[in-house]
């Protein structure tokens, strides 16, 4: 077990299951209602007195992280733990103390037993090969009959015309994306219920329909021809379609020692998931996503702080290069970059953008790290590298970008979106911040 | 139509209505043979999304509208724990919004006594802040340092101006001061006014007569502004003018100068009206003033209206105002004070001689006011260590009304001496002193100075069931435990 170091409040915050929680937390983040409190090297522990009689018992497994309160609170973490773990981050509670409370030390000792358990159990679970072969066999005749109805979908809708589906009601999008789910591709259902809003809140609807149409076409032919297709095409084609492949069967497959660079973080929540991407680069320049998803409720794995170096080896998703990758083990922190290393300009990193959407056509961003641009604060804010070309900002917070940069020439790190950068770091005063 | 718009024609009112185009010849591609039309359609708008996305290039900016990047700073940025202690009252204040934005004030203050600034990243957060609380925006400066000032400038859509404020602020020569539009030259008048207050007259003064009489009046209202004695010849024009805007700006300003001629007018009416009467001359007898003549109405005092009786008090409130304080005592030979006994029971004649006072900052007329009456008007006149002493007097009398004190309390500079801290406390930890401590719980965490913390924390450990005047004693004590922290941060 690493050490974990002492969070910061905003890895804390990044815990929190929502804005009540943290907001509800920090009424609580002081030293008034706690008592028994400490922590080591994996644990933090504490008592704090709620309403009832008997105080909560809070604990945090830091490692994994993990919660438990004994409050009944349906949130989770609860705004108990959130508030412990404030407390500990400020340094004003749970300071030390070797010996892990009792109920603590008991928790922690449960939890590790289940762990082991199950990954015993993993590996002796009965693989039956025809059975296997069975339900991937029934699974592929699914989608097959999934696809071929939306293909017939999608000339319908061209026959129509996409003015006519602009009057469609939600529920007609809706009721595609259900049957697209139903045919056990999630990844088009996304997409396909995405245009159904997407149609009405944007000004250029009718080319961003066209040239989705248009993919989703060419998903449908490609997954006909799948045979044909080599190992990393196929790969990405079923992470478009949303065919996943199983955390296990990545975990089993070679790893990347590192360490390895996190370049910078992305979260988005459409309402109804929540979504975190982590770009990591690793010791031969080599670029990969972490992906995290979690429902609303719950929360999402703790967000790595742009130029953290970690000490972590990643196993690889198939696909073409920026692969898909997840830790393999445990994380720990090794120290700060100073810088991004070295960037490109702001046509060779489109150059870059244009070569990986031939190798995979589905492919929605693309990271890029650009040298020497400047913030100009233009329409919704653009980029400008140091022979004038110059590339438009999405989710740009201007303002701050401004703060950090003076309009200077600096190292950024973002993702290429529909011809637009989103930044997600910036490299100032010898230090990588996020905007 | 180029193929793109032609593809969106047709995808816009379907292959039904609307033959599908062919791509072009350039793209080297070729449909296969007897395409049902929606395919045709479908297969190019495939084509379309792969070559826009293969084939984007970088777009130029019109270099103009480039922001010049912002100077170097030349002071020390805030580091540690004085940078943790601003992005934790900016981005997840501990303590309420009032206290909020007071520390966040000392915060800046601090730093500009260190000469430290603010570190870049909390300039966002804390422009925010400042753009809705005052008190923080006035003390902005210098600690936000050269990257503040620009990136105001930036936010304020000053592009490609890095001037910082004031510099730009070079007075247009004064043929250009007349081509202004009215309400700039009635601002740039008010910034002459303050620096050079005779060449603001003497611009005014030359243009007057090409002037409309509404710019005369809000031209001459700026000369509140650093009024003296050299101002009366331009006043004494403008009571001459037509226009009752214009004649009532320069009464006003003219009434605030009681060395002024028209001053000596007012006071020759003011004698003939005043009369010591009584058996033992106790008491001063004060008459309604005559018809106005023509004289009496061009010093602005009103004339009959069209119509109903005429307002006499009013045309004697107009003549206290601009009569000398010193007529008064004149006529009756006694002191201020004595006069103002004499006048007990007039109550629109003391009121009138309370506003002119107060409007003079005649400091002997105001302190002899103060003692029966607590005015604001009049305790803003006083140097801050005599209001305070003065507050502190009124609250030990026990004569005036605690919420009387409430707005005088709250003017007075801040931190208050220990006297008035412990008699304030005295007061709101009384009885029934919960509703004057929720009054000045905006006020009190600020004002208590650092050696009353302890005495809150004391009285918060006493039980007591009024919940408002607990939360303000827990403010104060969180207020000065947070201050603490500051002074030691910057230590």
């Amino acid at each position: 077990m690493c050490f974990m170091g002492r969070w910061s409040e905003d890895r804390v915050a990044g815990a929190a299951p929502d804005a009540a929680s943290l907001a509800a937390a920090r009424k609580l983040a002081r030293p008034g209602p706690w008592s028994g409190t400490g922590s080591n090297d994996v644990l933090v522990w504490g008592k704090c007195q709620g309403s009832g009689k008997a105080p909560y018992e809070v604990s945090v497994d830091l490692a994994a992280p993990a919660y438990r309160c004994s409050c009944p609170s349906r949130k989770f973490p609860c705004k108990h733990a959130l508030a412990l773990l404030l407390l500990w981050s400020r340094g004003e509670a749970a300071d030390d103390g070797v010996e892990a409370a009792g109920f603590a030390r008991e928790w922690a000792a449960q939890r590790a037993d289940r762990a082991t358990v199950r990954e015993r159990r993993q590996p002796e679970q009965p693989a039956d090969p025809a059975a296997q072969a069975k339900r991937l066999a029934d699974r592929l005749a699914l989608m097959d009959a999934g696809i071929s109805d939306f293909s017939r979908w999608l000339a319908d809708l061209v026959r129509t015309g996409m003015a006519s589906a602009r009057t469609q009601p939600y529920s007609w999008w809706d009721g595609a994306a259900a049957r697209l789910v139903d045919a056990q591709l999630p990844g088009l259902a996304e997409q396909v219920r995405a245009m159904g809003s997407d149609i009405h809140a944007r000004s250029d609807w009718t080319d961003h329909l066209l040239h989705r149409a248009g993919r989703w076409w060419a998903l449908t032919k490609a997954w006909r021809m799948r045979e044909h297709l080599t190992a990393v095409e196929l790969a990405d084609l079923r992470v478009a379609i949303g065919w996943t492949v199983p955390a296990a069967e990545v975990q089993g497959t070679g790893a990347l020692p590192g360490p390895w660079l996190v370049l910078g973080a992305h979260r988005s929540d459409d309402g109804r998931l929540q979504q975190q991407r982590t770009w990591l680069r690793g010791p031969d320049g080599r670029v990969v996503l972490l992906l995290d998803f979690a429902a609303r409720s719950e929360s999402l794995a703790t967000p790595q702080l742009a130029g953290a170096v970690l000490d972590a080896t990643v196993a690889l998703y198939p696909g073409s290069a920026p692969q898909r990758a997840m830790f393999a083990g445990t994380v720990g922190p090794r120290g700060t970059a100073e810088t991004l290393g070295g960037g490109s300009s702001i046509a060779s990193a489109l150059a870059d953008e244009s070569a990986a959407v031939a190798l995979s056509p589905w492919r929605e961003r693309h990271p890029v790290l650009l040298a020497g641009v400047c913030v100009c604060t233009a329409g919704s804010g653009w980029l400008r590298d140091e022979t004038g070309d110059a590339l438009p900002m999405v989710d740009a917070p201007l303002d701050s970008l401004l703060a950090l940069t003076g309009g200077h020439p600096v190292d950024l790190f973002g993702e290429l979106e529909e011809g637009r950068v989103r930044p997600l770091s910036v490299v100032v005063n010898g230090a990588v911040v996020t905007p | 139509m180029t193929w793109p718009e032609e593809l969106r024609a047709a995808a816009l009112v379907g292959t039904a209505r609307h033959a599908a185009p062919s791509p072009p010849a350039e793209l080297g591609v070729r449909p296969p043979e007897g395409l049902p039309a929606e395919e045709l359609l479908l297969d190019q708008a495939a084509l379309a999304d792969a070559v826009i996305r293969a084939a984007r290039i970088p777009r130029r900016l019109d270099p103009t509208t480039l922001a010049a990047p912002a100077p170097p700073d030349d002071c020390p940025q805030a580091q540690g724990e004085a940078a943790r202690l601003l992005d934790l009252l900016l981005t997840q204040p501990p303590v309420g919004a009032e206290l909020r934005t007071q520390l966040v004030a000392d915060w800046l203050q601090y730093a500009t006594a260190s000469g430290l600034r603010v570190p870049h990243r909390l300039l966002p957060p804390l422009l925010t802040v400042a753009d809705s609380k005052s008190s923080v925006a006035e003390h902005l400066h210098p600690a936000i340092g050269t990257r503040g000032r620009w990136l105001q400038g930036m936010l304020a859509g000053n592009q490609g101006s890095s001037d910082m404020p004031g510099e730009h602020q070079q007075a247009p020569a004064a043929d250009d001061w007349a081509e202004l539009a009215a309400a700039d030259a009635t601002t740039e008048l008010e910034r002459l006014r303050r620096t050079d207050p005779a060449a603001a007259r003497r611009q005014l003064g030359e243009h007057w007569e090409g002037m409309a009489a509404r710019e005369r009046a809000a031209h001459l209202a700026v000369f509140a502004t650093n009024l003296g004695s050299a101002d009366e010849e331009l006043l004494e024009r403008a009571l001459d003018s037509k226009a009752k805007s214009v004649r009532d700006t320069a009464a006003g300003l003219l009434d605030r100068l009681p060395d002024s001629a028209r001053a000596a007018r007012m006071a020759a009416r003011l004698r003939p009206l005043l009369r010591l009467g009584g058996v033992l001359r106790q008491h001063l007898d004060v008459e309604l003033p005559p018809e106005p003549d023509a004289a009496a109405l061009r010093d602005g005092i009103p004339a009959d209206p069209r119509s109903g009786e005429p307002d006499r008090l009013a045309r004697l409130d107009a003549i206290i105002r601009g009569a000398p304080l010193d007529t008064w005592t004149a006529v009756a030979g006694r002191s201020p004070a004595s006069v103002l006994a004499l006048l007990k029971g007039e109550t629109r004649v003391l009121e009138a001689i309370a506003s002119t006072a107060a409007l003079r900052a005649d400091l002997e007329w105001v302190r002899a006011l103060l003692d029966d009456r607590l005015d604001l008007r009049l305790l803003a006149c006083l140097p801050p260590a005599e209001r305070e002493e003065r507050l502190l007097r009124h609250l030990r009398s026990g004569a005036a009304q605690p919420f009387a004190l409430v707005e005088p309390l709250r003017s007075l500079p801040r931190p208050w001496g220990a006297p008035l801290a412990a008699a304030v406390l005295e007061q709101i930890t009384a009885k029934n002193g919960g509703q004057l401590a929720v009054m000045l719980a905006g006020t009190l965490p600020a004002a208590l100075p650092p050696e009353a913390a302890g005495e809150c924390r004391q009285l918060l450990e006493r039980s007591d069931d009024d919940a408002g005047r607990r939360r303000v004693l827990r403010d104060a004590v969180q207020y000065h435990s947070f201050r603490q922290s500051l002074t030691e941060a910057f230590r």
